[in-house]
């Protein structure tokens, strides 16, 4: 029979797929790991931090500037995925050896006006050992000649920093270690951290005995260089995550070759923490503006983990090379970020697929839950569950009201897209006035296809009752919480950003879930009596 | 060719209750997708379509009165429905009972809903205009039918005073596999949905007795408005019901369907057919349907070898 024959090369067509979906992955990944050598320790992820620099101005007609130090990417810390938005404000980007300076210029300003400059940084923790019998020379290269003079707020000279130097390194000829040592102890010690953001020079800070961070650096600078051992101030910012004001300074000197850092105030001794982000170098001012704008700014930094550069690296060279993906997207302008909800989608969708035809939960829309999970990546669950649930009552109040006036369909439906968009606007607005800056970002939401859950919400509301509503809201809200814990699982996150090729094994689930024909969990219970019961019956006789 | 008396009395032979659910999955994959193509759903999913076969290959359904493409076809309306004194407007492609609106007579210049509700002109001139566009189908449109009142045989009416009963029969491969009969109530508010609290009533094939009776997911045994007993009834025209699923069932290219007949004083009729029927019939009957599915599958391979 022909029927018979298409039903048999329709099995081994199947058969012959998923076998490709699940060889052809494992081989590429076997590849990748025997043949390219790729380290799985880096799996890993290590953190990231997408730091965000929000400035606001108040013109009133006149020119106004404002600048500031943009970080570089070095041997410790990697900058990249930089962003501008200031709008009437044009940016100018200047660079030399030490520092990255913006200007962002703008005439006739009027009313408030914002910059954000967003980049996304990936930094190392490094310590370094001194050797103990390292001296301090007598001679250094002339380009050091700068590290070891007098400043306005480093006065190295002065007779009291001078005497106060002696009494904490009292050695002739002290040892650098022993000399640092001595210099970083006492200021951790016995200076008292005052917590303001005024400026303090070196003299001020040892006269008071109590400093905040640029205090205690300009005298460590100033001791440091005292005792001819060359010496910066470094600015720059301590990620965490959340929004601040504060900046923080911390000094480097120059020991055998290395600028070796240190930081006395969280008592960091020739090291330095994973999350310090180096702004710039030298006794300079973080922002500079023109006066009388009111100028504001603030830091939001997001921490979030991403595959380790060096397991990157390695693929670098292979045609199937994830950074390669990247460099793609990325000429095109689309950020890592939506590349790496998109190669998350398909893991949502396999987890809704499995709480649909396995487990039997009923949710709105097939993929719903996956993309409300996707799109709660960035306000974060609790938040994500909480804009979902607002949108879905207010647009199914809305779709009420509605009704009551008997419009037609069409019409009816571009109202309630209307409506959706309406609350998430007054959602973020009403986010970032309250400071919940998570909620902000709930325009990533889908919107169509929110309307469209809006509109089947009202309409299983009037057709089958309140109580089912309730529950396949409580059912969608499951799995979305499931997507999510697996979309925003950083291992399953790297594993697809270093072995996309996996997705094929996503089929290969779906096209094997796609052939299942196992009763689901909830059809158990639903038809439990007549499954058990029919047990009962066997045992008996 | 085997007849439908030969497969009846295969039926009535001893079926245990084993673990034997027809669940979600498998109705999918080995009898909605095998036996219905996709390019015959529109039969199942459009009643006028539906209606055309069907009629065509003499089923016997509810007249046709009138149907409704477009707006402007409205500009008569109060006209044309003067011309009966009963009738049922629905949805080409409704599901789940919604968009149906049943009158019973006239009240004055309205009309009068079997649920007492007084529609005026304008009322069923929107609720058509909401059904031509699409309100009830999920779809960018639809069609709107006038069609007459079907009165239920008296013994239907005791068993569901209610609301109009009717009987779903799952056909496979054109023979029946089971069966109830779902009576609305007053929690179903006159509908015959389960879901909505209806009763299911199940239906033995091969005697057409009522056998088990559940209503909202328990079984009962008495009708919970009107306290008559469910269980040992025989249908009226049961043989002819099962005639009617089978040729309904044979007149369209899908072989596993959900038939609802209504019973009507001079014999069933056919309401709708169904490709996607729903699977709480098993619980109604208080046994799985797939030993007889697989008895049935079973069989044809044999005969075919």
């Amino acid at each position: 029979m022909a029927n018979t024959n298409s039903g048999g090369a329709r099995r081994g067509i199947y058969i012959l797929v998923l076998a490709i979906m699940v060889l052809l992955p494992i081989s590429v990944t076997a590849y990748k790991l025997y043949v390219l050598d790729y380290p799985l320790a880096g799996l890993i992820p290590a953190p990231s931090y997408n730091v965000e620099v929000s400035m606001q101005v108040d013109g009133h007609g006149e020119d106004i500037n404002i600048h500031t130090y943009l970080p570089k990417t070095d041997s410790r810390q990697s900058v990249d995925n930089e962003q501008n938005s200031s709008g009437a404000f044009t940016a100018e980007i200047k660079s030399d050896p030490l520092n990255r300076e913006v200007s962002w210029k703008a005439e006739n300003v009027r009313g408030q006006q914002g910059i954000l400059y967003a980049y996304a940084v990936r930094a190392r923790h490094v310590r370094f050992n001194i050797p103990a019998d390292l001296t301090i020379p007598d001679s250094y290269p002339a380009a050091l000649a700068s590290y070891l003079v007098a400043e306005p707020g480093i006065q190295k000279d002065d007779p009291q920093i001078e005497a106060a130097l002696r009494r904490i390194v009292p050695a002739e000829k002290p040892a650098i270690l022993d000399a640092v040592t001595r210099i970083h102890r006492h200021l951790q010690d016995n200076l008292a951290n005052r917590n303001f953001s005024g400026y303090t020079d070196a003299l001020t800070a040892l006269k008071l005995g109590e400093a905040s961070c640029n205090g205690k650096s300009r005298l460590f600078v100033a001791m440091a260089r005292k005792l001819n051992i060359p010496a910066r101030l470094v600015g720059g910012l301590v990620m965490q995550q959340g929004s601040k004001r504060t900046s923080h300074q911390w000094v480097e000197a120059y020991i055998s070759g290395h600028w070796v850092p240190f930081d006395t105030i969280n008592d960091h001794f020739a090291e330095i923490p994973a999350n310090y982000l180096t702004l710039y170098y030298g006794d300079l001012v973080l922002f500079k503006h023109t006066a009388n704008v009111n100028f504001q700014y603030f830091f939001n930094v997001t921490k979030q983990l991403v595959p380790q550069r060096d397991a990157e690296a390695a693929l670098s060279q292979s045609a199937l090379n994830i950074t390669n993906l990247y460099a793609f997207f990325e000429r095109v302008g689309i950020s890592q970020n939506l590349l790496k909800i998109l190669l998350m989608l398909p893991l949502g969708a396999l987890v809704t697929v499995v709480f649909r035809n396995v487990i039997g939960l009923e949710t709105f829309g097939t993929f719903l839950p996956a993309l409300i999970a996707s799109a709660a990546r960035e306000t974060g669950l609790l938040w994500g569950v909480i804009g979902f649930l607002v949108i879905i009552l207010v647009s199914a109040v809305v779709r009420r009201a509605l009704d009551w006036l008997q419009l037609l369909h069409s019409p009816k439906m571009a109202i309630m897209l209307t409506t959706v968009v309406i609350v998430m606007m007054v959602m973020t607005v009403g986010g970032v006035q309250l400071g919940l800056f998570e909620l902000a970002h709930m325009t990533l939401f889908p919107i169509a296809i929110l309307a469209i859950t809006a509109e089947r919400v009202a309409l299983m509301e009037a057709e089958q009752g309140a109580l089912k509503v309730a529950h396949i809201t409580f059912m969608t809200l499951i799995v979305i919480a499931a997507c999510y814990a697996v979309m925003d699982s950083l291992f399953m996150q790297s594993l697809v950003l270093a072995f996309p090729e996996l997705l094929l094994v996503a089929i290969a689930l779906n096209l094997w879930l796609g052939k299942w024909i196992g009763i689901r969990v909830m059809e158990f219970l639903r038809f439990r009596r007549l499954i058990l019961g029919s047990r009962e019956m066997d045992v008996k006789t | 060719m085997r007849s439908l008396r030969e497969f009846l009395s295969l039926l009535s032979g001893t079926h245990e209750r084993a673990a034997t659910v027809l669940a979600m999955n498998r109705r999918n994959l080995h009898y909605i997708y095998t036996r219905n193509e996709r390019r015959h759903f529109p039969l199942a999913d459009d009643k006028l379509l539906a209606k055309e076969v069907l009629v065509a290959a003499g089923v016997r359904m509810p007249e046709t009165y009138r149907t409704y493409s477009y707006f402007y076809q409205l500009r008569n309306l109060e006209q044309d429905l003067d011309a009966n004194h009963d009738f049922v407007i629905k949805p080409a492609q409704g599901s789940g009972g919604n968009g149906i609106i049943v009158i019973v007579g006239r009240s004055g210049r309205d009309w009068l809903g079997i649920s007492g509700k007084i529609y005026t002109a304008y009322d069923l001139q929107k609720h058509i205009s909401d059904i031509i566009f699409g309100v009830y189908s999920f779809d960018l449109g639809d069609r709107a039918i006038i069609e007459s009142r079907i009165t239920q045989h008296a013994e239907m009416e005791e068993l569901s005073p209610l609301g109009l009963a009717d009987v779903r029969v799952i056909m496979c491969d054109d023979f029946p596999v089971m069966s109830m009969t779902r009576v609305p109530t007053r929690q179903s508010d006159g509908k015959a949905n389960l879901h909505q609290g209806a009763l299911g009533v199940a239906i033995d094939i091969p005697t057409g007795v009522t056998t088990h009776a559940r209503f909202l997911g328990q079984p009962i045994d008495r009708h919970p408005d009107s306290g008559i007993p469910l269980i040992g009834r025989t249908l009226p025209f049961w043989p002819e019901i099962l005639e009617l699923a089978q040729r309904a069932a044979r007149a369209v290219p899908l072989k596993y369907l959900g038939v609802d007949i209504s019973v009507s004083p001079d014999g069933p009729q056919l309401l709708e057919i169904n490709v996607r029927p729903g699977l709480e019939i098993q619980n109604v009957n208080e046994r799985g349907m797939l030993p007889i599915l697989q008895a049935m599958t079973m069989k044809e391979t044999s005969q075919d070898e």
